[in-house]
């Protein structure tokens, strides 16, 4: 249980800057993700927390202790990589029992404790096997078995679930926030997913270049992102984004369609929508006209993606309204100026707070 | 990645290799080099006068030199062709193997592990025109082939080699074919094609960085030849079976002149040095290519 | 019509390929056959090389235990096997720091691939003219370093590509679990290259315990290695062609022995990672 700090972090691999004056402070017994697309430096800082990279300048403390230039192991920290990184000539008592032996545990207390992990994990069957023997499944819990049992400060995951199928993984994400919660454990997570951020996480970091774009609760990052990227990263399906010109509440798009937004917005902006906030109705007065183009089936949604006058939106639609408006020729789009996002058109931020 | 702290580890682990290394290998080098400017005799110690390049340049001068080199290269060039293709061939036909396959592994791989002065041996007894095995059969025949003899002796000593040593193509390319990873085959049994047009257009190119490296290591070793020679022919009949090997084995301890024969194995490592690099960057072009 | 066709067609490949492996089958065990059939014939018989029943002398067999070759066999093991110790254990502490480290760069790297290309035409002499000098000549220490010279960097080469493909992660975890870097490559890294060690061990072993060329130069009297003893056997006397015969079985029978237990080892060890060049 504790706090991580980093302090003006700076990593730089060869000509490249990785991470780029960093300042990050990671809450106590929370769930922190770090996400972002790839090269962003999330795997980077994460690595560096546990000291398996070198920081080129900066500090960082973990539970009020600076372990900048401590070996991972004087950290007290675990890690779960992507691979799991089990050890495959060794069975999977040993594997989990492993952390213990390293600091020289006595063989009955070892013992003890990897049946109590193995239970609560559900694996206590498996302890004679050798990992080649499990599944993706099975090695995860190991991965994990391996990391609780020394009860570190900290837990460090690295995409832990990218190689697991679709089920697998949701089934995974569950547990693994069961686990937190019974534990507490400061968790540091990374993943390129954002869905999987957006669950997971109590406190959800979006990274780019190297920079923190926007840290805090999901659902503040998801209702009010504070630039495109983050916009547009955040959310599935994606944001609607568009350019163009707004001018006393009208915006026009650079193909010329028009939308009503709020008066107060004045001049180049991107005009942001979710598609879950997109309308379609049957009629309404100027309000942009639309086709359908595409729809794509989820069971009770859909994803339905519309020409309005050459500006391709995507919307997201209960399947009982799209049998509503299936094969209309005269459908039309709206929205709320509530569930509205602008940015500046230069530098991308937020306008206002709506 | 790894830096400042594990400077001391690195340098404690790279020590007793660059130690023993520069020992084994490097201080002898040098120490070569320096003979192949004297005019070192075993018998005339204490005598020893440099001469810088006049070794060099009696061994450019010897007809001999250039013999034993042609010699070699022709033997090398022969026996790694037929190598190559033998090896390919019986290693296609081991992977297609399901029975009793560790078994007939072992057997043909066996020869490349028995220490060549007794294959030499092996082969001077059977292949011996009055006492061989062989030419008494071919002789119920009617077949006199003198297997040692003037014109013949380069090509047996080839076949030889390829007795003992293509079971190492074997095993290279074996381990190369189980490489391969399944799917490209699957595709072309599916499109329909012949097992030929799949061997030309699929396993060969697939293979093409393995195979670089098999052709690269055995004519590398092939230039080393010596213990066949050594064994039967002794370089005869005349100069025909001289290897490069043996020409400079003979002159320095035959002859005692160890700084002749310093420069000679000095001007075949040159050469051999730079085969190699042509052949290694063979090799990685057809890595790139992958 | 055409099934028929197919099935011909996939019959005549296979039965070429069978047809290939036993004459190569028959090609490697008939030599064989008759160099046993050799060594056990005396002088007049071995005059008529297409014998086959006769009554058997163990004369040859006797003449040659009488004659040291025993003892060069033991010469032969011991000198490998210290070459091949020494060679793995400083091999795989340099093969680790150059796969992991990069230490040395390419200048290892290449220098490693060219002693393996070396000619021993080349080191010979200067080991001759040492060995002279310290008054080793002939002796198994003589033969030793030679040994080194050219069993270190075939291991060594070997390693690094073992090394190469342990994944970095499995090192990494054994950190964050609580080990030192020289813990976890004792405990995590050395064992998931251990197949790979032992390859290049049989490698390495199988490269000392036939050369011939420096245990010829270097130690060609009292201290003779078996190829060497064996080379010491060849004759065209027909009264000791069978002792010839019993030699050369001397040193192809353990290695026939050995085959079946290395080659799928080898198949393993060499398809894991040396081919990687």
């Amino acid at each position: 249980m504790a706090t991580i700090e980093l302090r003006k972090v700076y990593k730089t691999f060869g000509n490249i800057d990785v991470v780029k004056g960093l300042d990050l402070v990671i809450p106590d017994g929370q769930f922190t993700v770090l996400v972002g697309p790839s090269g962003c430096g999330k795997t980077t800082t994460l690595r560096m927390i546990a000291g398996l990279e070198t920081v080129n300048s900066g500090e960082i403390i973990i539970g009020g202790k600076v372990v900048t230039k401590l070996e991972p192991k004087d950290r007290d920290i675990a890690m779960v990589f992507q691979n799991y990184a089990l050890y495959s000539h060794l069975t999977v008592a040993d594997n989990i029992g492993f952390p213990l032996k390293a600091i020289k545990f006595n063989k009955s207390e070892i013992k003890t404790r990897v049946l109590g992990v193995a239970q609560s994990l559900g694996i206590q069957e498996l302890l004679d096997r050798r990992p080649k023997e499990l599944s993706g499944g099975q090695q995860q819990r190991v991965a994990i078995g391996r990391a609780i049992i020394r009860s570190p400060k900290v837990f460090l995951f690295d995409e832990p679930l990218s190689n697991l199928d679709a089920k697998l993984r949701l089934e995974m994400r569950t547990e693994i926030i069961r686990l937190q919660r019974r534990l507490g454990t400061t968790v540091v997570y990374v993943t390129h997913d954002q869905e999987e951020a957006m669950t997971l996480s109590d406190v959800m970091v979006v990274m780019k270049d190297g920079v923190i774009m926007q840290m805090g609760k999901p659902e503040e990052i998801y209702r009010k992102p504070k630039d495109v990227f983050v916009a547009g990263f955040v959310g599935s399906p994606r944001m609607n984004l568009m350019s163009g010109k707004a001018k006393s509440g009208l915006f026009t798009t650079e193909s010329g369609c028009q939308f009503k937004i709020d008066s107060s917005i004045n001049g180049e902006i991107i005009w942001g929508i979710r598609p879950e906030d997109v309308k379609i109705l049957n009629t309404k007065p100027d309000a942009p006209q639309a086709k359908v183009e595409i729809i794509e089936q989820l069971g009770p949604r859909a994803i339905v993606t519309l020409q309005v006058n050459e500006q391709q939106i995507t919307a997201v639609v209960d399947n009982d309204h799209l049998q509503k408006i299936d094969n209309r020729s005269d459908i039309v789009i709206d929205s709320s100026v509530e569930d509205h996002h602008y940015f500046d058109a230069k530098n991308g931020l937020r306008l206002i707070d709506n | 990645m790894y830096e400042g702290v594990q400077m001391s580890l690195r340098l404690r682990l790279m020590l007793p290799l660059v130690v023993v290394f520069s020992a084994s290998v490097g201080y002898p080098l040098l120490h070569a080099f320096y003979l192949s400017l004297t005019n070192y005799k075993i018998t005339s110690r204490g005598d020893t006068k440099i001469v810088w390049l006049q070794q060099y340049i009696a061994t450019l001068q010897d007809p001999n030199y250039w013999s034993s080199l042609r010699v070699t290269a022709v033997f090398v060039i022969l026996a790694v062709f037929i190598e190559f293709w033998l090896g390919l061939f019986v290693a296609l036909a081991l992977q297609k193997q399901r029975k009793i396959k560790d078994l007939t592994r072992s057997f043909l791989l066996a020869p490349m592990f028995v220490t060549p002065i007794a294959i030499g041996l092996m082969f001077r007894f059977i292949l011996n025109q009055q006492l061989g095995v062989i030419p008494t059969f071919l002789a119920k025949f009617g077949l006199a082939y003198d297997f040692f003899g003037p014109g013949k002796a380069l090509f047996t000593i080839v076949l030889i080699d390829v007795w003992q040593w293509t079971p190492f193509m074997v095993l290279l390319l074996l381990a190369g074919l189980e490489g391969l990873s399944k799917s490209p085959f699957e595709a072309a049994k599916i499109d329909g094609a012949s097992a030929l047009f799949t061997f030309r257009k699929i396993t060969l190119p697939m293979l093409m960085p393995v195979i670089s490296v098999a052709i690269l290591i055995r004519s590398l070793d092939a230039m080393k030849i010596f213990e066949y020679v050594f064994a039967i022919t002794r370089g005869g009949p005349a100069i025909e079976t001289m290897t490069i090997q043996y020409y400079t084995y003979q002159t320095g301890i035959q002859f005692y002149r160890l700084g002749l024969a310093s420069a000679m194995s000095y001007l075949m490592l040159i050469i051999v040095m730079i085969i190699a690099v042509i052949l290694f960057r063979r090799v990685e072009a057809t890595r790139k290519n992958q | 019509m055409s099934t028929n066709h197919l099935f011909r067609a996939r019959l005549t490949w296979t039965n070429l390929g069978n047809g290939l492996l036993v004459l190569m089958g028959l090609s490697v065990v008939l030599p064989f056959f008759w160099l046993i059939l050799g060594s056990f014939k005396t002088g007049a018989q071995l005059n008529d090389p297409t014998l086959l029943l006769f009554n058997p002398t163990l004369e040859n067999w006797n003449e040659i235990f009488r004659s040291g070759v025993l003892e060069s066999t033991w010469r032969s093991a011991m000198v490998a096997f210290i070459t091949v110790i020494f060679s793995i254990i400083i091999g795989s502490m340099g093969a680790y720091a150059i796969s992991r480290y990069r230490s040395g760069g390419n200048v290892a790297r290449f220098s490693i691939l060219a002693a393996q290309v070396l000619p021993p035409a080349v080191l010979v002499f200067p080991f001759l003219e040492i060995s002279y000098q310290l008054r080793l000549n002939d002796t198994v220490f003589a033969v030793l370093v030679p040994h080194l010279s050219f069993v270190l960097p075939v291991v060594t080469w070997f390693l690094i590509g073992f090394f190469d493909a342990v994944p970095r992660e499995v090192e990494e975890q054994a950190l964050v679990d609580g080990l030192s870097r020289i813990q976890a490559l004792r405990k995590v890294v050395i064992p998931q290259v251990s197949p790979g060690i032992g390859a290049a061990a049989i490698f390495g072993f199988v490269l000392s315990w036939n050369d011939l060329f420096y245990a010829l130069i270097l130690a060609p009297g009292n201290s003779a290695t078996l190829p060497v003893k064996i080379a010491s056997f060849n004759t065209f006397r027909g009264v000791e062609l069978g002792a010839m015969c019993a030699a050369i079985l001397v040193a192809v029978v353990p290695v026939l022995f050995m085959s079946f237990f290395i080659q799928k080892r080898l198949v393993r060890g060499i398809s894991g990672g040396a081919i990687k060049y």
